[in-house]
């Protein structure tokens, strides 16, 4: 028998809320109830299972089940909210004290306390095979001020940490589990303290999670546990669950949907993500070197009729790397590039390309990809500028443009996002970083903001801070944003209770299953 | 000639299945190395530097000289470890043997499949030439070949599997915990694949048989007196085998190629998919362990093969 807690009717609300406003039939119908296994379709299999040494984006949507988080975000706008830390506050700019919440245990049993809190932030910041050791470069130490407090103190001011902290670097992993394998290798054994317990995992094939019987959040999870089963291909994912081998499906791609709607036993949901397509620019080389050239680029495209044509209309068009729905989205930045080949035609002019330039991109093969090339490069056409693409397979594209060979002029490729908008920004228009794959200079006043960003916790004066980046970027034309790509989720209508996030990456906390 | 035995005939082809392995392995190792993309941008995460890609190339030894990283990979081998995934960890061993099966099983309901249509198909098509019925198995047999494999799993996925709902459409399930529900999970791969190998096994069988029936010998059968049925079970038939030995053996080795396409149409995680996975991430321990996986089985298969035919045919020197 399960009793309707107070936190369960919050949670409908939001997620009728969320339904509302995302355009999705986001209504649990019905009283949650306990049982059943999830059967869902999954488009990849994970890099690793360890927080700390995995590397896919596509792994958040298995960790997250397994591990919680020291904070968490808000599904609708990715405001960070308590996690497994119940408060934090800057006591000052560079000490940021974390209250962890009491009782809360790992799956082996052993207590989630600061100590475990300490051994945790360590390890993603100096253990060699960390991958997240930049998420945590501001944090000098970590120091247990309390059973259940940590204290951290930074190098520089960080407000993004917070935020950072409800991703892979706030994953927490049992130190006992990590202490007692081989060199510290929990990548197939995890242990976490999230709403499942691991059982197994069949590289490409199967992984298995049960219930995590003395999970801390009341009355959660619901069902007895989750079977993932790996399908790369994604027509075959989503035939699986019209089929009924599976009950959902992530990443759906927009051409499918129609076909999808057409089975009776499915539902679709849909929001907008943080996940963007966009042309990344090499601004150190021609002829993306000139401002104006950038500009005239950014003019040329009509977002509009990409996200009708390309992405079946199931998108927003981006102006900026945050979508509207974000907490720090500012919408003045947005109407800098309104279509207007004219206008792109006049500032080429102005570039000294008066008679058309020439363009070579960097893209990929897939039948999407060369689909929306396609449509961009009749919209550049019109706009004086004849664009060609290079394509070749995803990893030796990227490699090719980041890396050190610098292929192309631009790369039409996609940012995922991250938890706080700090991290998108600092990872693609600081000097060194590598999504900026000229390696070109930025703008002073650029780097300036984008710390100005970490600076302060307050959120008002993050926001602005924030305006300030997002303009700046836009107005430098250091990228092309293109499309904030939905998250389509198709699933049986026995699933109730999901919600789409602006992240994209799938969380399950409410999601029950009707027998 | 005196004639060998057979151990010591085994034993000689195995050992020039050597220099096959060997070369096998490097050219997909070098393979492997030129395409451009690198693991270790895998490895290094989503927010990667240049210096931590580098020194993840250090950590997962991806920066030592090529042909050092291969004879690393081999030397494992000989030891009888297929090392492990570079990226999940996963024994390549563990991957294959876990794999393999649902391959096997594909394979082996697509080659009953082939054979049982297949031979009564060529074998009615050679007994009266030119006549409809083998016009009919010809055109059948043209249509076999001509329809790639994926095109008519997905034909078949949306008729039964959708439609109709008789056959699952994605998956596999282990033949040893339920023999049925594996079976009914390899069925509709098992036909997308058989489709060529039936329309292979028919023409060829066609072909022979025709040459057979047409021989001298064969006249002087029926100048015997011998039934039809019997000149073609205890004289056609027998002579023959030597080529569907043959044919055997090299659409087995195709359709282990063909699963590479099939598998991704049905989800199904056999080594086709294995191969797939590994080659898009460039995870070279679990490519090379399929391809040496792959090979083995080649050379024994046509070891089969040819053993097979010498016991029917003596005259064949081994």
């Amino acid at each position: 028998m399960t009793q309707t807690t107070r936190r369960e009717v919050m949670a409908l609300i939001t997620g009728a809320l969320a339904g509302a406003t995302l355009g999705g039939d986001a209504f649990a119908q019905g009283t949650p109830k306990r049982g059943g296994i999830l059967r869902i379709s999954a488009p990849a299999n994970p890099s690793s299972l360890d927080p700390a040494t995995g590397g896919a984006g596509s792994d958040h949507a298995f960790l997250f089940t397994m591990y919680d988080t020291l904070t968490e975000w808000d599904f609708e706008t990715l405001k960070p909210k308590p996690g497994l830390a119940e408060s934090w506050s800057f006591s000052d700019p560079t000490t940021l004290v974390l209250n962890i919440r009491s009782g809360v245990t790992f799956h082996d049993g052993s207590p989630l306390d600061a100590e475990a809190v300490k051994f945790n932030l360590e390890r993603n910041k100096s253990d060699p095979k960390s991958n997240i050791k930049a998420d945590l470069a501001a944090m000098e130490s970590a120091a247990v001020t309390g059973p259940l407090q940590v204290t951290l103190k930074l190098s520089t001011p960080d407000a993004a940490l917070p935020g950072i902290l409800s991703d892979r670097a706030g994953m927490m992993v049992s130190p006992a589990a990590v202490k007692a394998s081989a060199a510290g290798n929990v990548a197939r054994t995890p242990v976490g303290a999230g709403a499942y317990a691991f059982v197994s995992w069949a590289d490409g094939e199967k992984i298995v999670i049960k219930r995590n019987e003395k999970y801390w959040k009341p009355n959660r999870p619901y069902p007895d546990g989750i079977e993932f089963s790996i399908i790369p291909e994604l027509t075959t994912g989503s035939r699986s669950v019209t089929a009924g081998q599976n009950d959902l499906m992530y990443q759906l791609p927009p051409r499918q949907k129609a076909i999808v709607e057409r089975a009776s036993n499915i539902k679709i949901f849909n929001g907008p993500t943080l996940y963007v397509f966009q042309i990344f620019l090499n601004w150190a080389k021609p002829p993306f070197d000139n401002i104006k050239v950038r500009q005239a680029f950014n003019f040329a495209i009509d977002r509009e009729t990409f996200v009708k044509a390309a992405l079946a209309g199931l998108a927003e068009p981006a102006y900026m790397n945050l979508p509207k729905a974000h907490w720090a989205y500012d919408k003045s930045v947005a109407g800098l590039y309104p279509h207007d080949p004219d206008k792109a035609k006049k500032l080429l002019a102005e570039a000294g390309f008066k008679d058309g330039l020439p363009i070579e991109l960097v893209g990929y093969p897939d039948q999407d990809s060369v689909q929306r090339q396609e449509i961009l490069i009749e919209q550049f056409r019109k706009a004086g500028m004849n664009v060609r693409f290079l394509n070749a397979p995803i990893a030796e594209a990227s490699a090719a443009f980041f890396g050190a060979e610098k292929r192309g002029s631009g790369i039409l490729a996609a940012w995922t996002g991250r938890p706080d908008p700090s991290l998108t920004y600092s990872l693609m228009f600081t000097k060194d970083a590598y999504y900026n794959g000229g390696r070109g200079a930025v703008p002073p006043e650029l780097e300036a903001a984008i710390k100005e960003s970490r600076a302060s916790e307050d959120i008002e004066l993050r926001r602005k801070a924030f305006a300030t980046v997002q303009r700046l970027v836009m107005e430098n034309a250091l990228v092309a944003p293109l499309a904030f790509q939905f998250e389509l989720v198709a699933m049986n209508k026995k699933v109730q209770g999901y919600r789409p996030n602006l992240l994209g990456k799938p969380k399950y906390d409410d999601v029950w299953l009707e027998s | 000639m005196a004639r060998r035995s057979p151990a010591r005939v085994i034993g000689g082809r195995l050992l020039q299945a050597l220099p096959v392995i060997l070369l096998a392995t490097f050219m997909v190792f070098a393979l492997l190395k030129l395409v451009p993309g690198d693991i270790a941008v895998t490895l290094a995460g989503d927010n990667a530097t240049d210096a931590r890609i580098t020194e993840i190339r250090k950590i997962y030894g991806l920066d030592r000289p090529f042909l050092v990283q291969y004879g690393a990979w081999l030397a494992n081998v000989v030891q009888g470890d297929l090392s492990q995934s570079l990226l999940t960890g996963e024994k390549v061993a563990t991957s294959i043997s876990r794999a393999f099966p649902n391959t096997l099983l594909i394979v082996a309901i697509a080659l009953v499949l082939a054979l049982v249509t297949g031979i009564p198909m060529g074998v009615i098509a050679a007994i009266k030439p030119d006549g409809w019925v083998d016009k009919t198995v010809s055109m059948i047999a043209s249509l076999g070949v001509a329809i790639p494999g994926f095109w008519l799993a997905m034909i078949l996925v949306a008729e039964i599997s959708l439609k109709l709902n008789w056959l699952p459409a994605t998956g596999a399930k282990s033949f040893s915990v339920s023999p049925i529900e594996a079976i009914r999970h390899a069925l509709l791969p098992g036909i997308a694949i058989a489709a060529y190998g039936m329309a292979e096994v028919a023409r060829q069988l066609r072909g022979s048989l025709l040459e057979v029936l047409s021989s001298q010998y064969v006249r002087t059968l029926h100048a015997k007196g011998l039934s039809m049925t019997r000149i073609l079970w205890q004289h056609g038939l027998k002579n023959v085998s030597v080529n569907l030995f043959t044919i055997i053996s090299i659409l087995v080795n195709r359709m282990l190629a063909a699963t590479v396409v099939i598998e991704a149409v049905f989800a199904i995680p056999g080594l086709g998919s294995l191969i797939v996975r590994g080659a898009i991430q460039r995870d070279f321990p679990i490519v090379q362990g399929v391809v040496f996986t792959m090979v083995i089985v080649v050379i024994l298969v046509n070891l089969v093969a040819d053993l097979l035919c010498a016991a029917v045919d003596p005259r064949i020197e081994q």
